[in-house]
C-alpha cells in the first residue's frame, strides 16, 4: 500500500514523467488530538486585547438614599430637573449601570505553547493532507484532482510565470482544483451577529493552500494568488498549522510546487536525521507503525497464537430463550433420546394390551368347592 | 494511501467530523450521510464509503436505471479517477440489474457484506422511478351521493 512516490503534474494538468519521492514528515502519525490543541492555542494567541471603557457605568454622582424611603438601597442619581435624578446608578441590574465584572484589558489573552508540540502537530496535519479520504472528509472538493498530494511542477512559475490573477486561476483549473474553486467562491455568506459591524461581514469556506518554495519559485505568485477567492499561499519554510489544519480539522488540500515538496526533507529530517532547519527536531514516529486492524488480525503473527475456535462450525449460543419440551420435540428429543422411537412406534396412541383373564373352566370351580 | 493512513484511522478521526455527516439536533439522534458511496446513508464504520478502502455505491442514473459505483482500492491517492461507475439502463429488467450488481461485486470477493444492502437500494430506486398511479376518484356516500345524483 505505501507509496514512496509521487508524480509531478505539469503546467497544462497531464502527469509528467518526473516523480518525487514521499517525504518523510508525511509518514508521521495522525494525531487529532495534539493537532485540536495546538490549534487553540494558536488561534488564542492571535487574540487583540478589548474591554469596556473603565469609567462605563461609574460617570454619575448617584449615592444610596439609605433605608426609610420605601425604595431599594441601591445608589441613585442626586439632583432634579430632569428624569435621570432619582433612577438607579452603579449596579449591572440598572439601567445604565455598569456591566457585571467589567472586561479587563489583561485579561489572559495568551497561551504559551510548546515548541515541539507545534511542531509535532504541523507534521501530523502535512501528513493528513496526503490522504485523499480526509481531505474529502474536510469538505474539499477534489473529485477532478489526478493525485493526492499534488504536487505542480516548478517549471510552471519559473521567471514570474505565475504573476497574474488570471493565469493562476488558468492553473489551478488546469491541475483539476477549479471545482475547489467554485465551492469556495459559491459558498460565501453574509456572517451571522455582530461580526459583521466590526470587519468580518462574510464567512466563506477555504479553498487550497498553495505552498511555494521563495528560493526557488519567487514570491510573485503570492500576488497572483492574492485575489483568489478563499486561496492562500505559504512558503514551505513557514508553514501555518492555523492554515494546514483550519479549524483544528485535519485534511486542508495543499498544491504543492515541486522544489516545495523537494525541500521537505531539508526542512523537517527524519525520524533519524535532524532537521537541517529547526534546532533540535527529529520527526515524530507513530507508536503503532501499522494502524490497519484488519492486517493485524489477519496477520500470520496473530492468527498463530489464537486457539482454534471450539465446537466448529456449531457452537453452543449463550443465552437463548427457554423451549417448552413438550411443545418443540427437537428439544424434547435433546433430553429423550427415546422420544423418536416412540413417536415412530406411535407407541403413544396404542391401545395398552390388556389381557382380560380368560374364563376359568367349569371343572375348576367344582374342583375348588368339592371339598 | 501511505502505509501510516489505514481506513480505520481515518474512520476514528473524522466519525465526529465529516463534511458528508449530517446529524440530528437531539441528544443521540441518528447520524445520516450524505455521501454516494454510502448504501443505508447511514454514519457509521461499516457503511461509510468515503472511509473504506472498497465501497459500493447505488445512485438513481440520469434517465431511468442504477448507477453502480465501487472505489477501486489502489487508486486511493487519485481521486479523479478512484471510482468505476456502470450504469444499468431503465431497459434492464430489475432482477438482471440485482445479479448484475452481485456478480460484479459480491461474487468478485468485493464487500459481500454489502450485498443485501445494494441491492435493496437498487430495487427501492428502481421502484421509485415507476410512474405513480392516481387514485379512484373517491365514490360519494350519503348525502353528497344524493346532491350528485340530483344535479
Amino acid at each position: 500500500m505505501s507509496r514512496p512516490t509521487v508524480t509531478i503534474i505539469s503546467a497544462s494538468g497531464e502527469a509528467s514523467k518526473d516523480t518525487l519521492s514521499i517525504p518523510n514528515v508525511f509518514k508521521s502519525p495522525i494525531r487529532p488530538d495534539i493537532v485540536q490543541f495546538v490549534h487553540t492555542g494558536m488561534n488564542k494567541n492571535r487574540r487583540q486585547p478589548y474591554a469596556v471603557s473603565e469609567k462605563a457605568g461609574h460617570q454619575t454622582s448617584a449615592e444610596s438614599w439609605g433605608t426609610g424611603r420605601a425604595v431599594a438601597r441601591i445608589p441613585r442619581v442626586s439632583g432634579g430637573g430632569t428624569h435621570r435624578a432619582g433612577q438607579a446608578a452603579f449596579g449591572n441590574q440598572c439601567r445604565s449601570g455598569r456591566m457585571f465584572a467589567p472586561t479587563k484589558v489583561w485579561r489572559k489573552w495568551h497561551q504559551k505553547l510548546n515548541l515541539n508540540q507545534k511542531r509535532f502537530a504541523t507534521a501530523s496535519a502535512l501528513a493528513a493532507s496526503s490522504s485523499a479520504a480526509l481531505l474529502l472528509a474536510r469538505g474539499h472538493n477534489i473529485a477532478t484532482v489526478p493525485e493526492v498530494p499534488l504536487v505542480i511542477s516548478s517549471t510552471a512559475f519559473a521567471d514570474a510565470a505565475i504573476a497574474k490573477t488570471s493565469a493562476a486561476i488558468a492553473l489551478l483549473k488546469a491541475v483539476g482544483a477549479g471545482a475547489d474553486l467554485d465551492k469556495v467562491k459559491k459558498s460565501r455568506k453574509l456572517r451571522a451577529g455582530k461580526g459583521k459591524l466590526r470587519g468580518r461581514r462574510y464567512t466563506q469556506r477555504r479553498g487550497p493552500l498553495v505552498v511555494y518554495n521563495p528560493d526557488e519559485d519567487g514570491k510573485e505568485l503570492v500576488l497572483a494568488f492574492r485575489n483568489v477567492s478563499g486561496v492562500e499561499t505559504s512558503s514551505v519554510y513557514s508553514l501555518n498549522l492555523l492554515q494546514l489544519a483550519p479549524g483544528g480539522h485535519l485534511g486542508r488540500f495543499i498544491v504543492w510546487t515541486s522544489s516545495a515538496f523537494a525541500a521537505l526533507d531539508k526542512i523537517y529530517g527524519s525520524t533519524t536525521e535532524a532537521s537541517a532547519l529547526k534546532k533540535d527536531f527529529l520527526l515524530p514516529s507513530a507508536i503503532m507503525k501499522n494502524p490497519d486492524l484488519n492486517k493485524l488480525i489477519n496477520s500470520s503473527e496473530v492468527q498463530n497464537v489464537l486457539r482454534p475456535v471450539r465446537g466448529g462450525a456449531i457452537t453452543k449460543r449463550a443465552v437463548v430463550q427457554k423451549k417448552n419440551p413438550l411443545k418443540n420435540f427437537q428439544v424434547q428429543l435433546r433430553l429423550n433420546p427415546y422420544a423418536a422411537a416412540f413417536a415412530k412406534e406411535k407407541l403413544g396412541e396404542k391401545k395398552i394390551k390388556s389381557d382380560k383373564a380368560k374364563p376359568t373352566s367349569d371343572t375348576f370351580g367344582t374342583l375348588l368347592q368339592e371339598n | 494511501m501511505a502505509s501510516n493512513i489505514s481506513a480505520d484511522l481515518i474512520w476514528e478521526v473524522t466519525r465526529k467530523f465529516n463534511s458528508s455527516l449530517v446529524k440530528r439536533k437531539q441528544p443521540g439522534g441518528v447520524q445520516f450521510s450524505r455521501n454516494p458511496l454510502n448504501l443505508r446513508n447511514q454514519y457509521t464504520r461499516k457503511y461509510e464509503g468515503s472511509i473504506a478502502d472498497k465501497a459500493i455505491g447505488v445512485q438513481a442514473a440520469d434517465n431511468g436505471g442504477v448507477t453502480l459505483l465501487t472505489k477501486k482500492s489502489d487508486k486511493a491517492h487519485a481521486p479523479s479517477s478512484h471510482i468505476q461507475s456502470s450504469t444499468f439502463g431503465s431497459s434492464r429488467s430489475t432482477r438482471k440489474t440485482y445479479s448484475g450488481i452481485v456478480n460484479s461485486t459480491t461474487k468478485r470477493g468485493y464487500r459481500p457484506d454489502l450485498r443485501k444492502d445494494a441491492v435493496a437500494r437498487a430495487s427501492a430506486i428502481r421502484k421509485s422511478q415507476q410512474p405513480v398511479k392516481e387514485d379512484k376518484p373517491a365514490k360519494l356516500r350519503g348525502a353528497k351521493a344524493r346532491a350528485a345524483e340530483k344535479a
